[in-house]
């Protein structure tokens, strides 16, 4: 496993407690219209730490999908910019214009989920193909769930990605629309691009790590794309691999007893913090609504719902001189 | 890579001039030469050079990675462009018939189109390619795509009627940071009359500008693409009535150039919209619209519209002939309403 173990289960420790903030959220009733279930997977975050990390723009890229806020989070993002998004705040990183994982974030290399599935790996695969054309270490990250591989648009931008040798990392969450997807169903669909690929369950983080640091490396060497499905986890218990991921952290990887609670304890004000910000932060205001689509300014037409045309109105002014022109 | 020059890129260094299609030829390769960011990517366009011969010889003058044949998946290759474009490149894409830009309908206006929106940046990608009937390619290959895309905030819709507009237009297009879909009438690729000599500068013609194609004061026609050349031949027939039309090309699409169509009204009070694309939710309905919003106390009779019949574009040539708008339509409804 590359790097430090120790420094890096400090950060998964950290990421996942982060990522608690959200059932939190949810279950407080805060996110009356989001509705939607947001994934505590501590392997996504596990995988997520396996790329490379960057706040200027030369990092890796990931797309954490439904999978979000996880990996996010280790790129980077924080509970604070992720609770403004599903506030809908004004705020938010995207502004309230767009939705909780709809947030891209060039710099710290999050690209939001935006599109059916599939949509994601067609987008990602371009941005890698714009790291290989470029010469650059830096790969891709796509998490969609596996139903995505029922799309023909996940194919085509899987197939287009092959054939690029784009240097890309697709994870497929079999826990998510799997259908029957099961051990060597990834094997299957990879054969038939000819890339490489592997499958998770219920590793240890480190085998977790090293499964997508290998797919990034070898991605990086111009190898090509990898596959990687993600086998469902236990779905009585969605913290039982958290649980047990901390209790590793702490008693295998070196993370100290004492350092975990004081990463606990962090983690808990920075959440209790966000919370606080968040209530006191007004909704997004309407004119939000009216930034320009294209990137000068798009004229307003004349009568709008926001200035409607007085009673009586008629135009300013009359035809000049040629008005009977026959 | 290559020193020797493909034929379709020279006409203006020569000093000759140039087709509609070695127009926009040049200014592909004239982009490319002057900006690294900027790549090709669409099925067939390297070693075959497109299926009109577009892109013939780019791929060994430019190499592989800036010309890119894709596998026939346009949602796919466009979904990549937009990733390219969110690294700092400039992708053109060539959809071969415009007619299969439909499977790249979703992420076109639900991922490139929001991007800038939902504060993702800008997308500068171009999707470029042949469009419109008369080649007796049937109902696949022959349909003007503009109206599917207009109502998407967040992309620009270009449609030249001539080789210097093609090629400044598409140069503009290709430095614009929106997203811009670019439409070429086939039918005036190699047209005789379409061969013009080209400025020899750096030529470029700003989006959303309309221009006037004839002058007039008794009825203004708003037309595109190669109903440009249509409404100019039925001016010239008006003209023998001594009705003086004024012809509006409105070049650009999306962004509309309302200014433009409200002045040649408030001269004209007669407004008669042609267009090849199918009668209903064409664009002439939403120019109808505006006039009624803008002019609406200038007209001194109805906004009339020729357009195409609400079919699929027939694969027989005296079907085709019937469906698309003629000459004589455009002289009748001109007549009509300069006798309102």
């Amino acid at each position: 496993m590359p790097g430090d173990a120790t420094a890096l289960s400090r950060g998964v420790v950290r990421d996942l407690l982060y990522q608690g903030f959200q059932a939190r959220f949810l279950a407080g009733g805060a996110a009356k219209s989001a509705g939607m279930p947001f994934g505590v997977d501590i392997r996504t975050v596990a995988m997520a730490r396996a790329m490379r990390h960057s706040s200027d723009g030369k990092g890796d890229l990931c797309s954490a999908g439904h999978l979000a806020p996880g990996p996010m989070l280790a790129f980077g993002a924080t509970p604070l910019e992720f609770l403004r998004q599903l506030g809908r705040k004004g705020t938010a990183p995207a502004a309230a214009r767009s939705g909780g994982r709809s947030w891209t974030d060039l710099r710290r290399g999050l690209i939001g989920w935006d599109g059916p599935p599939g949509t994601m790996t067609q987008v990602l695969a371009g941005v890698a193909l714009a790291f290989a054309q470029r010469g650059q270490d830096r790969a891709a990250l796509v998490f969609e769930e596996f139903a995505a591989t029922e799309t023909g648009g996940w194919h085509e931008g899987m197939n287009f990605a092959a054939a690029q040798a784009a240097p890309l990392v697709v994870v497929l969450d079999a826990a998510r629309g799997a259908g029957d997807a099961g051990e060597g169903a990834a094997d299957a669909i990879a054969r038939g691009y000819g890339v490489d690929a592997a499958t998770v369950s219920r590793e240890a983080y480190p085998e977790l790590f090293r499964t997508v640091a290998d797919a990034r490396r070898r991605a990086v060497q111009g190898r090509g794309p990898s596959l990687i499905a993600m086998l469902p986890r236990d779905q009585d218990d969605p913290w039982a691999l958290h649980d047990a991921f901390v209790a590793w952290a702490r008693d295998e990887a070196g993370v100290g007893r004492g350092e975990v609670k004081a990463i606990e304890r962090a983690a808990s004000a920075g959440v209790d913090h966000a919370f606080h910000r968040l209530d006191k932060e007004p909704e997004a205001a309407a004119d939000d609504a009216l930034v320009p689509v294209c990137t000068h300014d798009v004229p307003q037409p004349a009568w709008t719902r926001r200035t409607p045309p007085e009673p009586g109105w008629r135009a300013t002014a009359e035809p000049q001189g040629f008005h009977d022109v026959r | 890579m290559s020193g020797e020059l493909p034929p379709q890129v020279t006409r203006t260094r020569e000093g000759r001039p140039a087709t509609f299609l070695e127009a926009i030829a040049e200014a592909l390769w004239e982009e490319m030469e002057r900006d690294s960011r900027v790549f090709l990517m669409g099925e067939d366009i390297g070693s075959y050079g497109g299926a009109f011969k577009v892109t013939r010889g780019f791929l060994d003058h430019f190499g592989q990675s800036r010309i890119i044949d894709t596998p026939i998946s346009e949602g796919g290759f466009t979904g990549a462009a937009a990733g390219a474009a969110h690294m700092g490149l400039r992708p053109v894409v060539e959809m071969q018939f415009m007619d299969f830009i439909s499977p790249a309908y979703d992420v076109l206006t639900n991922y490139i189109a929001t991007s800038l929106y939902r504060g993702a940046g800008p997308l500068p990608i171009v999707v470029r390619g042949p469009v419109g009937g008369g080649n007796r390619g049937g109902p696949f290959h022959s349909q003007n795509v503009e109206m599917a895309f207009f109502h998407t905030p967040g992309l620009k819709i270009v449609y030249p009627s001539t080789a210097a507009d093609a090629k400044g237009l598409l140069k503009s297009a290709i430095r614009d940071d929106n997203p811009v879909i670019f439409e070429e009438h086939k039918g005036l690729y190699r047209a005789p009359h379409c061969r013009e000599k080209l400025p020899a500068d750096d030529h470029v013609v700003p989006l959303g500008k309309a221009r006037v194609a004839m002058e007039g004061e008794d009825l203004t026609i708003v037309t595109y693409g190669l109903m440009v050349h249509r409404s100019l031949e039925a001016a010239a027939t008006l003209a023998r009535d001594r009705v003086r039309v004024e012809v509006i090309d409105l070049r650009t699409l999306l962004p509309l150039d309302e200014d433009a169509i409200v002045a040649s009204v408030q001269k004209t009070g007669k407004l008669l919209i042609v267009h090849e694309d199918t009668r209903t939710g064409g664009i002439a309905g939403e120019i109808a619209m505006r006039i009624n919003e803008r002019a609406f106390e200038w007209l001194d009779g109805p906004v009339l519209r020729v357009t195409a019949i609400d079919s699929p574009v027939p694969f027989s040539g005296a079907l085709e002939d019937y469906f698309l708008p003629s000459v004589a339509d455009v002289v009748t409804a001109g007549r009509y309403l300069v006798n309102y």
